[in-house]
Formats: structure tokens, sequence, C-alpha cells
């Protein structure tokens, strides 16, 4: 389970750039437990752990996706900072916050372009709402297509649709009624 | 929904890049004049890459469920998992608590013991160096009577009720006041005192007081049969003794009357007791509640203890301890006064002669108490 693939933080990351699923799953694995340590610690319960850790190698992930990626900062402090930074905001949100937090890592005070990622998160959370409110079988089509990468013609057998042009039929009318609920929610407008 | 349809498909290729140039140009251009379209394509940008965003977000995170489930299924079943968490979260909280509430109660406990155990030697301390001189004679005396009845084994022996201590008194008062040890007497049921010497002869006694502080109880022949006796041949003297003054005693370690002799060797008996002597005297146990006589026949003490770290060295309370106690006792509780002893009759004879005269008054005391 634990092969040694990757010798330094530097190959792991550049690993993970590329897509190396198995790289990915690695960093996963390896900082998981100090994160459910600290928000455990500071009256977390293990769910929020998990939600929380996944927001931050999300956040690591579409860093290294940018274009002139680069950390200046170890992999674990980069992640026990976003996850502290994160845990902060939520406790403040569920006005939990009881003071102190108890640290057990050493941290760096965040100072990525907040204004852009919060755009991309604010985007995230609309069109996440959008596809809950969907419904069937809009959804089902467009997580297919969107999230499975499913093709048409796919699509057009699972589903049961007589042709591909009638299933692309179906798939505009959903993405113009998942328009419409985007546009409802996104920035309150 | 023809058009529509179109028009999407336009804005969509547009965004996508799948227009050849002069076909974009004239898109932009149309854009450029209806500003419906240019909103139009802006909405619809801002979809797409929201879409984008969750898409890619959605996926990563299908995987790391994935990964999170592996790394579980590793770690432990299911199950156990959210009990260990919660057990190191739960540990890792109230361990320093816990730390601090075992230390006090661990400190508490070991205090009290200690402080117990402290008292405890402070009154026990025959157990340690302090040894009382009654003599246990149970076991010799069960020993035998089972010798007996495996020896009759066709029938069953009586369950004899045997003494259970065995030491030494003598007569303090001509009408049948004895002088013993109050640990000799401590927790009995009967008590008799026998006689070998002049003649056999055995008396049942009644405790009549019990001294624990000065370690005296005063007993009282009941015995119908007891003739009170003229006189006592010694006097009571309360004058403190000198030391290295000889005294003797006479007392019963066996079951036969034995003569010790010895000196005064300090004012201050066990661990600066003033209300007992030192004293070198070979004492055994049985000599306890024995007279201590000096040279001229004196009752100066009854013997008590011996020090067993010590080699000669016995204790005896002071004859002034016995008269207080004599003195304190209520007359109306007393079945008859005691008339203590003031004239020594035996003041000049020897010693030998002495000891003829008093082996009559020292008595062989003995402890009957029920139970093991």
């Amino acid at each position: 389970m634990n092969k040694v693939a990757f010798h330094t933080e530097g190959e792991l990351l550049s690993a993970i750039q590329r897509g190396d699923q198995q790289a990915l799953g690695s960093l996963y694995k390896m900082y998981f437990p100090m994160v459910i340590h600290f928000i455990t610690q500071n009256s977390g319960t293990e769910q929020e752990a998990k939600d929380i850790y996944q927001e931050a190698i999300i956040v690591l992930y579409e860093h290294t996706q940018e274009e002139h990626f680069e950390l200046t900062c170890k992999v674990k402090t980069y992640i026990y900072s976003v996850c502290r930074r994160l845990w902060l905001k939520k406790l403040a949100q569920k006005s939990r916050f009881v003071g102190r937090i108890e640290d057990f890592e050493s941290f760096i005070p965040f100072t990525r372009d907040d204004s852009e990622a919060e755009d991309k998160d604010e985007q995230f959370k609309t069109m996440k709402v959008a596809m809950d409110e969907l419904g069937e079988p809009c959804r089902t089509i467009l997580e297919d297509f969107f999230i499975h990468d499913f093709t048409m013609q796919q699509i057009t057998d699972k589903m049961g649709y007589t042709n591909v042009d009638n299933a692309k039929n179906q798939k505009y009318k959903c993405l113009m009624r998942l328009k419409k609920i985007f546009f409802s929610q996104y920035r309150g407008s | 929904m023809n058009t529509n349809t179109s028009a999407y498909e336009q804005i969509e290729n547009y965004l996508s890049g799948r227009l050849s140039a002069s076909e974009r140009i004239a898109f932009e251009l149309a854009m450029d004049s209806d500003g419906g379209l240019a909103e139009e394509v802006s909405r619809q940008r801002l979809l797409d890459d929201s879409l984008r965003i969750y898409s890619s977000r959605t996926k990563l995170k299908n995987r790391m469920d994935v990964f999170h489930a592996e790394m579980e299924a590793v770690e432990m079943p299911a199950t156990f998992k959210v009990d260990r968490y919660s057990l190191r979260v739960f540990w890792k909280k109230y361990l320093p608590t816990m730390a601090v509430a075992a230390s006090v109660a661990l400190i508490t406990v070991l205090s009290t013991v200690l402080t117990i155990n402290h008292l405890r030697s402070l009154d026990n301390r025959q157990t340690t160096y302090y040894r009382q001189l009654k003599r246990e004679i149970d076991s010799f005396k069960r020993a035998t009577s089972k010798a007996i009845s495996s020896a009759a084994s066709t029938r069953v022996a009586p369950e004899m009720r045997s003494a259970r201590y065995s030491a030494t008194g003598f007569m303090i008062s001509p009408n049948g006041y004895i002088i013993t040890n109050y640990h000799v007497v401590k927790d009995a049921d009967s008590v008799y005192i026998e006689s070998v010497q002049d003649s056999i002869y055995r008396y049942k006694v009644k405790v009549i007081h019990r001294e624990p502080g000065a370690d005296l109880a005063l007993l009282k022949i009941e015995d119908r049969s007891f003739t009170p006796l003229r006189r006592l041949p010694f006097a009571l003297s309360t004058k403190e003794a000198d030391l290295a003054e000889p005294v003797y005693t006479l007392g019963y370690p066996g079951d036969d009357l034995v003569y010790n002799d010895g000196s005064i060797s300090s004012h201050r008996g066990f661990d600066g007791d003033t209300s007992a002597y030192r004293i070198s005297i070979p004492v055994n146990p049985g000599n306890s509640g024995g007279p201590l006589l000096d040279e001229s026949g004196n009752l100066i003490g009854v013997i008590s203890g011996k020090n067993t770290a010590a080699e000669g060295t016995a204790f005896a309370v002071k004859a002034k301890y016995l008269m207080r106690m004599i003195e304190e006792i209520a007359p109306d509780s007393l079945p008859a006064p005691v008339m203590l002893p003031r004239k020594n009759y035996v003041r000049e004879l020897n010693r030998r002669d002495q000891i003829k005269k008093l082996q009559g008054v020292v008595f062989n005391v003995r402890v009957y108490k029920s139970g093991v």
C-alpha cells in the first residue's frame, strides 16, 4: 500500500500536477491524520474534518493546476494552514468559536489571491445548488456528461432515448433550465 | 426554439473556439451591435466556467472519497474506527485532568495509609520492640488435646476449654485482691489464679478494675473457699528506687515459680516512659504481672514487658502508679476495701527466706477466652 513512489515533495507535487492518481492518493492518506487531530481538538467532528480536509486538498490541487505553480512551504504546512483557515471560517459561521485555536503545527498566514478564489468558490457553490434543484432526469444527464465523461451515445443508451439527437435535445433543455436556476441563484441576483 | 438552439450553438461554438476565423469576426461584430447577444455570451461563459469548476471539483471529491474509503479499510473496520478516533480524542482531551485526579487520589490514599500506620505504630509499641510478657499457651494445649483425641480415636474427646494466656499476679490486699497487668486480662472471658507453692489451689477471680494507661489491672478472688490472709509479708513502697539498686522478681514464665534478679538500670521505661523503670532482669513471657521487689522485700513495681531489640532490658510499672490506680478507684465500686500492705515483715530476712514468705502470695494467672 505505502509504496515509496515519490522521494521528494517536489516529485510528488509534479506527479499530482500531471494528474497522477496514485500520487494524489498517497498525498491524501498522508496528511489526513494530522487534520483530523486538529479539527477534533478544536470542537469539530470527524465528518467535519473530512470535509475540511477535502476542501483543502481541492485548493492544493487547483493550485497545482495554475500556470506558475510554486509552493513556498512544505506541503504539510500548506495543508495545515489551509485547513486552519477553512476551519476558522466554519467556526465563525457556526459561532462555535471558543476564542482560541489549539495549534499542533506551524502554519503560514494565508496570502492566496482571495477574490479570485472566492469567485471560484461562489461559482462552485451556486452550481451545486443549481444541480441539486435541477431534478431528474436532467441532473443525471448533466452529471453523466460533465462529471462521468459519458459520450452522448452512452447517455442515449443509458436513458433509453430513441436516438442521439433526442438525447442532445434533452440535454440542451436541461442546460437551459440549469442556466435559469444558476443565474437566479448567482450573486443573489 | 430552432433559432434559440442555433443561437445557443453559435455561442457555444464561439466560446469553445470552434468557429472559423471569418465566422468569429462576424460573430464578434454581431455582439458589438447587439448588447443582448454580448450579455448572453458572458452569461454563457460564466455558466461554462462554473460547470467546469463544478465538474472538476466533483470529480476530485469522488476520487478522494475512494481514497478515504481505502484508507479506512486499511486502518480498521469502519465500525471500530469511529470509536478509536473518539477514544483517542477523549484521551488527548482529558488525559491531563485525569492524571491530576489520579495523582490526587494516589497521594490521598498513600498519606492516609501512612498516617494510619504511623498512629498504629505509636499505639502498638509491643509489635515493634516492646513485648508484653504474657505467655500464649493455647497452641501447646491444643496440640496436646489433639494428640489425646487421636490416640483414643474410638470416642470423641470433649472439647476442652484451655487457657489462652498465662501470666503472673500477686496479692495486694489480704482480703483477696490481686494485681496483674492490664494486657494480660484485656479481653479475657474468665480468669483463674493458681498456686502450687504452699498448697495447690485454684481460685476463680474477677477483674475489678482495668487501667490501660499504666498497664495494670485489679482482680479479686471470688471463690467462697478462699479464706483471707492475716497479712501480706511485703510492703508497698512508692519511693522512687535508685539506679543500680538490686531488685528481684518472682513469676510463672512456665508452670513453676521462677526467681530472677537484677538491678534498676533507668528511671525511665520504654521510649522515655516515666511511669516505668527499666530493669536488667532476664524475664520471659509469663513474667508479666510479677512483683518487682527491692532488697528488703518492698514492692517497688510490676513487671510489664521487655525490649526485644536490646538484650536483658525489661520494664516494670512503678509502684507509685499502682498506688495511684487503687486510690483513684471509687470505694463504692469495690466489694471490699483494698488494704494496701504498709508493713514489711520480711525486711530483716535474707533473700532466700524472703522468697519463702513471698511465694505464697504470687500466683499463676490463667486467662480463658472463647473463640480462636
